[in-house]
Formats: C-alpha cells, sequence, structure tokens
C-alpha cells in the first residue's frame, strides 16, 4: 500500500497542478473532454521502442514524414490515442532524454575544446537548457493564444501544458544532433563550417515540425463558423514567425562557451 | 655482606627498599613477604563501577563501600544483558558485510546477473562505494565528495521518475531500491577511478576502459531493475539508455 502511494505521488503533484490550470479556464466554454488525459503524466510516458525509433526520424526529418500529422483519437472519440499507437502523440520520454543527451555533449564538448572541465560547468549548461526549454514553451503558448483567441465568441485554444512542454522538448534532439556533430572527431578548418551547418539544419528542420504540430492543433481545435474571422495572413506571418525562432535557439544551444 | 644485601634489595625492581621502623633495612630474613601492587578483585565484569548485573551482586567486592546502582532502576535498554550478551555493533546497525560481498560479487560478472542478492536492499554496500570512489579521486587531486552524493540523490531521483511513469500503475521500484542497485553498480566506475590513477590522462587507453566499464555498469543496472520490479521487460533498452547516461555522467567525473 505504501509503495503504491510512493509511486503515485509524483502523478499527485502533477495531477494537483494540471487540475489547477483547468480550474483557471473553467469560466470559459471549452470542450476539454478530450484532454481528460492530462491528469495523468503517465500518458506521455506509454512508450515503446518502435514509437521512439519512428518518431525520432519524425524530428530530424520531418518533410519525409508520408503519413497524416493528425492525432488518432480512441475508439469511443473519448480521448487520445496514446504514443504506443500513435505516431503523432506527444510524449515526453524523448524530450527528458535528448535534454540529458544534451549537456552530457556540451559538457564533453567544453572539456575536448577548452580542456576545462569542472561539475560546475555541467550545472551552468543544465540551467541554461532549462531556460531554453522555457522560452520555447512561451513560444508556442503565445502562437497559440495569439491564433486562436480572436473573435468575440471567447473561445481559446487550450492544449495541455505537458502537450506543448514535450512539443518544445523536441528542440534537444535537434540540439543533441548539432553537439553531436561538434563532438566528433573532424578536421580543425572545417570545424566552423560543420557547426553552422548543422544548425542550419537543424533549425530548418524543427521550424517545420513546430509549424506542422501547431497547425494541426489550429485545425483540429478551432470551430470550423471561426475560420473566417481570423485571417490566413495573420496565420502564417505568425507561423514564420515560430519557424524564424528556431534559427537563433540552436545557435544559442549550440553556442557552449 | 652490606654490598651484596643492597644490590639484591637494588635489583629486584618493583620493591621498595624496606626498612625496619628504625630505619635501617632488614636483612633477607626479616624481609616481609613481597605483595603485589594493590589490584582490585579480579570480577567477570571488566568495569565494576557500572556493574548492572542483577546476578553478580556480590561481585565487586572491593568496590563494595561504594554505591551500588540498584538493578531496579535500569529499565530496559543494556538492561539485564550486560555487555558480553548484547548483539555485535555491526549487526545491530544493519550493515552484513557478508551480503556486501556476496552482492559485489555478483556485479561482477556482467553476463549473468544474480537478481535474488539484491532483492533486499540495502545501503551500506553502496555508501562503501561511493566513499571509496571518492577517496580515489582524492588521490587524484579532485574533491569531489559533494558532488558525488548530490549527482546520486539526483540519478536516482531520476531512474526512479522515468521507470515508474514507463512501467505504468505497476511498477513498484521504490526509492530505496533504485539508490541500492545504482549504489552497487557503481562498482565498475570505481574501478575505473582507480584504473584512471594509473593510465594517462586523455588518452586512448582511458577513453576504450571508460567505454567498456560504462557499457558493463548499464548492463547489469539494467538486468537488475527489470528483473526486480514488475513490468519493466518491454521497457528494457529505454531504461538501459537512461541508465547509460547516468553512468556516462559519473564517468565524466572520473575522466575529466
Amino acid at each position: 500500500m505504501y509503495e503504491e502511494f510512493k509511486s503515485h505521488e509524483i502523478a499527485n503533484v502533477l495531477y494537483a497542478t494540471g487540475s489547477d490550470i483547468l480550474t483557471a479556464y473553467g469560466e470559459k466554454n471549452i470542450n476539454i473532454s478530450r484532454y481528460m488525459c492530462v491528469n495523468n503524466p503517465r500518458y506521455y510516458f506509454q512508450v515503446n521502442d518502435e514509437y521512439v525509433k519512428n518518431k525520432l526520424k519524425l524530428i530530424l526529418f520531418p518533410f519525409l514524414h508520408k503519413g497524416r500529422w493528425m492525432r488518432a483519437m480512441e475508439d469511443d472519440s473519448s480521448s487520445f490515442k496514446s504514443a504506443m499507437h500513435d505516431i503523432n502523440a506527444p510524449d515526453l520520454y524523448i524530450p527528458l532524454m535528448a535534454f540529458v543527451t544534451y549537456v552530457l555533449l556540451a559538457a564533453f564538448f567544453l572539456v575536448l575544446c577548452f580542456c576545462r572541465f569542472s561539475p560546475e560547468s555541467i550545472g551552468v549548461q543544465f540551467s541554461t537548457g532549462l531556460m531554453c526549454w522555457l522560452m520555447q514553451v512561451l513560444l508556442l503558448e503565445g502562437t497559440l493564444h495569439s491564433l486562436g483567441g480572436g473573435g468575440g465568441s471567447g473561445e481559446i485554444i487550450l492544449v495541455p501544458l505537458l502537450d506543448v512542454v514535450s512539443y518544445a522538448g523536441y528542440t534537444f534532439v535537434g540540439a543533441a544532433v548539432v553537439m553531436a556533430v561538434r563532438v566528433s572527431p573532424h578536421p580543425v578548418r572545417w570545424a566552423h563550417l560543420m557547426f553552422c551547418g548543422a544548425t542550419l539544419w537543424e533549425s530548418f528542420c524543427m521550424g517545420v515540425l513546430l509549424v506542422k504540430i501547431v497547425k494541426r492543433i489550429l485545425v483540429f481545435e478551432v470551430p470550423i463558423f471561426d475560420k473566417q474571422m481570423y485571417s490566413t495572413n495573420k496565420r502564417n506571418y505568425v507561423l514564420l514567425f515560430v519557424a524564424a525562432a528556431q534559427f537563433p535557439q540552436l545557435f544559442w544551444l549550440g553556442n557552449v562557451h | 655482606m652490606c654490598e651484596k644485601r643492597r644490590s639484591y634489595l637494588l635489583r629486584t625492581h618493583g620493591q621498595a627498599i624496606q626498612r625496619s621502623a628504625g630505619g635501617f633495612p632488614l636483612r633477607p630474613q626479616q624481609r616481609r613477604p613481597p605483595t603485589a601492587p594493590f589490584q582490585p578483585q579480579r570480577s567477570p565484569n571488566p568495569l565494576p563501577f557500572l556493574s548492572f548485573d542483577v546476578n553478580s551482586a556480590a561481585a565487586s567486592t572491593s568496590f563494595s563501600s561504594a554505591p551500588h546502582f540498584p538493578s531496579t532502576a535500569v529499565a530496559g535498554g543494556i538492561g539485564a544483558a550486560g555487555f558480553d550478551d548484547e548483539p555485535p555493533l555491526l549487526e545491530e546497525l544493519g550493515i552484513n558485510t557478508k551480503q556486501i560481498y556476496q552482492k559485489t560479487l555478483s556485479i561482477l560478472n556482467p553476463i549473468r546477473v544474480n537478481h535474488h542478492l539484491h532483492e533486499d536492499a540495502d545501503l551500506s554496500g553502496p555508501f562503501l562505494f561511493l566513499i571509496a570512489f571518492g577517496l580515489f579521486q582524492l588521490l587524484a587531486g579532485k574533491l569531489h565528495f559533494g558532488i558525488i552524493l548530490g549527482w546520486m540523490t539526483m540519478a536516482s531521483m531520476f531512474l526512479y521518475v522515468i521507470f515508474n511513469m514507463l512501467a505504468g500503475r505497476n511498477g513498484n521500484l521504490d526509492m530505496y531500491k533504485c539508490l541500492s542497485l545504482l549504489g552497487y553498480c557503481m562498482l565498475p566506475i570505481v574501478m575505473l577511478s582507480v584504473l584512471s590513477l594509473f593510465v594517462p590522462r586523455g588518452g586512448y587507453v582511458i577513453m576504450a576502459l571508460t567505454g567498456v566499464l560504462v557499457i558493463w555498469a548499464t548492463r547489469v543496472c539494467t538486468r537488475l531493475v527489470v528483473e526486480l520490479a514488475n513490468c519493466g521487460d518491454e521497457h528494457a533498452r529505454l531504461i538501459e539508455y537512461a541508465c547509460f547516461l547516468i553512468y556516462m555522467l559519473f564517468s565524466m567525473l572520473v575522466v575529466f
């Protein structure tokens, strides 16, 4: 009994946070029945090997994805399918692992190129990475609010916070790849070129991924009759901004000093 | 005659030269029998002042005049047993050295992992390994005790969260077991820190050794975690990557 309680402790804390956020939006007219899974952070960890492999392929080469981008619903339309059955479902395992990999590779790079390692530098990289994750979350939330909040009906797009956290965390897969490129042995005179090339490539991929995800959320959430209320021009500019914001972010993440 | 007596008396050191009442040294025939220096009566209890024995109330005869604590005043505690009947210190502290030794030996085999030994977790083995790790780092000139402690805590919380989230409602890895397993599987890293003292820093040898030992630690840790806690089988690769990251982090402390 005690062990059961202990294993639910963390779930309870996240549950409390999730329900607080939901009650804050309670006065608006929102259909949240689909998002009952937000109270259960375990939803984001229902992954298996195959999902991880395919999702990594999706993140690194999003333009090669031939399938649909919509998330699948459960058979009774009550909630979204878990990650094991749906490649488009968000998860928290990949962002967490990618984050730790990025921090490790950054520390490795610091040692190799500057011959200066202290355990505190890992702490600094950790904090920098967390700050970057937070900024991505804010960017995505801002985008969703600005694109969904238009119109007098007062409907806003409600996406669970953990969903946004997980989408934002996919950046670290790109960042880890960039650091791996920097760390791998290569001729010194190409080092800068390879770093710039890898960062540009990954920013482009991340931009495509995030734009596709935001578009999918907008298509899914905003009801049909609202489509005329906001201009597609504004939507396109905002999405372009999201994609362009990936470039400075990845340069900042890759620029370890 | 006088010199013989004096030299005899002087040779027997430890004895005062015995003199008669008049102050002249006594002849050997008149010498009083030597008495040993004053000794308390030997009792079974080495500290007769603190004799709480109910049974040997008459043991401390030489100190019988001294206040003698009544047995009723002592409640439980050291109680009626006395020092001879108390359990040994290590057993009282819960440190089972034989079990620690067996668990350590089981870690040394990376191919076949005997998880039955690790079913009851203990922290004294990991504590020993971490102190040894810190000491070997100290020999290399790095003071990392606090860092090892902090990183170990964070790593075990990380593994705990990851495993319990992946395993769903059936995962029953508790924090104590997690910390115990992580600590025991640190043995290869401790060996790495020993070897790094003798091998040139930053060379290829130490990199190759790091690779081998980290993979060893990862394999053993994953096997143990998967076999000891329920529902770990289908997530073995995922947990393996998490353990790999943890041990890579510790090996960076050693190598750099």
